[in-house]
């Protein structure tokens, strides 16, 4: 382990420079707290991923579903474009607002590389040759009921229209197996609103259970050069269906080889 | 439009902050036939003596203002006179009526007087420190300073004031806006560089925002930029480099109590008459506002800062 570490260390060092980057990723930072959730992702997790060969050295908009109740998922994703992909990169995922705003954890999470998400953060870091990482799915994402598990809520199109006007590819991506992190949960919504937080999940596990995930990307989307950043939303949401749609028939292709506990990756 | 070499009167409002002085001192090197008058409510004292230099302490008053406009014929007004916001800077009344009614009284006069260019000095803080905060805040990013602070009413209102009576004024006089970021530098006693150079200050643990900061010489190099180059409207000013806030003490090197977030609020409020740390910076010590500086570098250039954030910081400690 010591020795890959080694390896994409000097691989994500020559990546990035050693300073902070305007929002805030210190690299040095970014890849110490690698070291420690690698961990819990190859052996917690188990997380095996899946198309890796679609990534190319080239920014991507990184678009997945949205599972398991806490943000894991985004952490997985993380690792796995850090730790496992031939260009490796510190992927920097759009978090909500509300993140940002909390002690400690908005440090945390701004030095790891994540960023407000809203399209100013979003388009510069696009043009700085960045990659990022977008739950179009939102809050509303994760914060679901057993009975909704891995059923795609509707996208937003905020994403879309910063894909157009940044020329970027869409990577879809899906994972599988992160919903059976909380089996058993219920949204206390009325909770969540007097608290003003964005979801209070109520599970019968407090740790999330070592269900093996395993992470799908799908092939780089491209959207038509002629298409407006500013078109109808009528206009767009043919091509929203068509990437929902991408990340729904990953997402039932790795359901149909679910792995169980019991079918963990040596 | 170049200006500089029409620019032969000069008033400089606000004369006793150091800004004002390194400006004036910058304008007479460039242009030693200038005449600098220079206002300031407060005592005024270390004004550089120079024979291009008058100045002298008065009431901002309508009356005051226009003896002096009718004196010198000013075609050019730079009004650096804003008043902070620290606890120690005196009542509400007093600020209100330097920074609003002062300004109204100063534009009204620039234009009865048909001044050609008036600059005036707003701040970064009329964007106000929140947490969905975008990083590079464009220049008509919405003003919300004053959402969760009372105190920055009046530094929003003047902004916002300057910038209607600019767009209205347009076509007679040209006038520009300057939204800078931290100013910083050995003479300058801004509340930032205070708590930066105070021993034992208290630094948030748990927040860690991205700083920007424009050494005091850059600064009033930009202010004589402005008034000679810059067509009217509103320009951030900061230069390319952030930095955090953690890495800033750092820099300083001065030791820095480190607690969460919470006891720095207890604390500025306990301390209020030894710690001079208006309560409304407690924002910007945990989220950023952070500028966009690309209107002011299409007009005035890319290589406008001579120093970057880092040396300007460097600079700070070895003073």
């Amino acid at each position: 382990m010591f020795k890959q570490f080694k390896a994409i260390e000097a691989d994500l060092s020559l990546r990035y420079s050693k300073n902070r980057d305007p929002w805030g990723l210190e690299p040095k930072r970014a890849i110490a707290d690698l070291k420690v959730i690698w961990p819990f992702y190859h052996y917690y997790f188990n997380v095996v991923v899946h198309g890796k060969e679609n990534v190319k050295d080239r920014p991507y908009m990184v678009v997945s579903n949205h599972t398991g109740q806490v943000p894991i998922d985004g952490l997985l994703i993380c690792t796995a474009f850090a730790t496992e992909i031939d260009s490796p990169r510190i992927l920097r995922p759009l978090i909500e607002r509300f993140l940002t705003s909390l002690p400690f954890l908005g440090r945390w999470s701004s030095e790891g590389g994540a960023v407000l998400g809203d399209r100013t953060n979003c388009l510069n870091l696009l043009k700085r040759g960045e990659s990022v990482l977008i739950f179009p799915e939102g809050v509303k994402g994760i914060a679901k009921n057993t009975k909704d598990h891995y059923k795609l809520q509707r996208f937003t199109r905020g994403f879309l229209r910063m894909a157009i006007a940044s020329g970027s590819e869409i990577l879809p991506i899906a994972v599988v197996g992160a919903e059976e992190f909380f089996p058993y949960v219920i949204h206390l919504k009325k909770l969540a609103h007097f608290f003003k937080i964005p979801a209070f999940p109520l599970s019968a596990n407090l740790f999330p259970l070592p269900s093996p995930v395993d992470i799908y990307i799908g092939e780089p989307y491209s959207l038509p050069s002629g298409l407006s950043p500013e078109a109808l939303d009528e206009d767009l949401d043919f091509y929203l269906n068509e990437i929902e749609q991408k990340i729904q028939q990953l997402t039932q292709n790795g359901l149909k080889n679910r792995r169980s506990l019991m079918k963990r990756k040596k | 439009m170049n200006h500089s070499l029409a620019m032969k009167s000069v008033l400089i409002i606000g004369i006793q902050g150091a800004l004002a002085k390194i400006t004036a001192e910058l304008l007479i090197k460039k242009n030693s036939n200038i005449k600098i008058h220079g206002v300031d409510s407060r005592d005024i004292d270390n004004v550089p003596s120079r024979p291009q230099l008058t100045y002298q302490q008065m009431k901002y008053t309508r009356t005051n203002f226009e003896k002096i406009f009718r004196e010198f014929q000013f075609d050019t007004i730079l009004h650096l006179g804003r008043l902070g916001h620290s606890p120690a800077m005196g009542n509400i009344n007093k600020r209100i009526d330097i920074n609003l009614v002062g300004t109204n009284t100063i534009l009204e006069l620039a234009q009865k007087f048909q001044c050609k260019k008036v600059v005036i000095l707003s701040t970064h803080h009329v964007y106000g420190a929140l947490s969905d905060n975008s990083m590079f805040l464009k220049e008509d990013s919405p003003l919300r300073g004053s959402f969760k602070y009372a105190e920055l009413r009046d530094v929003v209102e003047m902004d916002q004031m300057c910038t209607n009576w600019m767009w209205k004024n347009q076509n007679s006089i040209e006038t520009v806006v300057l939204r800078p970021c931290n100013i910083i530098g050995p003479q300058i006693k801004n509340s930032i560089t205070q708590f930066l150079k105070t021993p034992y200050a208290p630094l948030p643990v748990d927040y860690n925002p991205m700083f920007q900061f424009v050494h005091e010489f850059d600064m009033a190099n930009i202010i004589v930029d402005s008034a000679e180059k810059l067509k009217t409207g509103i320009y951030n000013v900061a230069g390319d480099d952030v930095i955090t806030l953690h890495e800033a003490a750092k820099i300083i090197n001065v030791k820095k109590l480190k607690v969460p977030i919470v006891v720095v609020e207890q604390l500025a409020k306990i301390l209020t008459p030894v710690w001079k740390f208006p309560h409304y910076l407690i924002d910007y010590l945990k989220y950023p506002s952070t500028l966009d500086n690309s209107e002011l570098k299409k007009n005035l250039g890319d290589d406008i800062f001579r120093f970057t954030a880092i040396e300007a910081l460097e600079l700070l400690k070895s003073h």
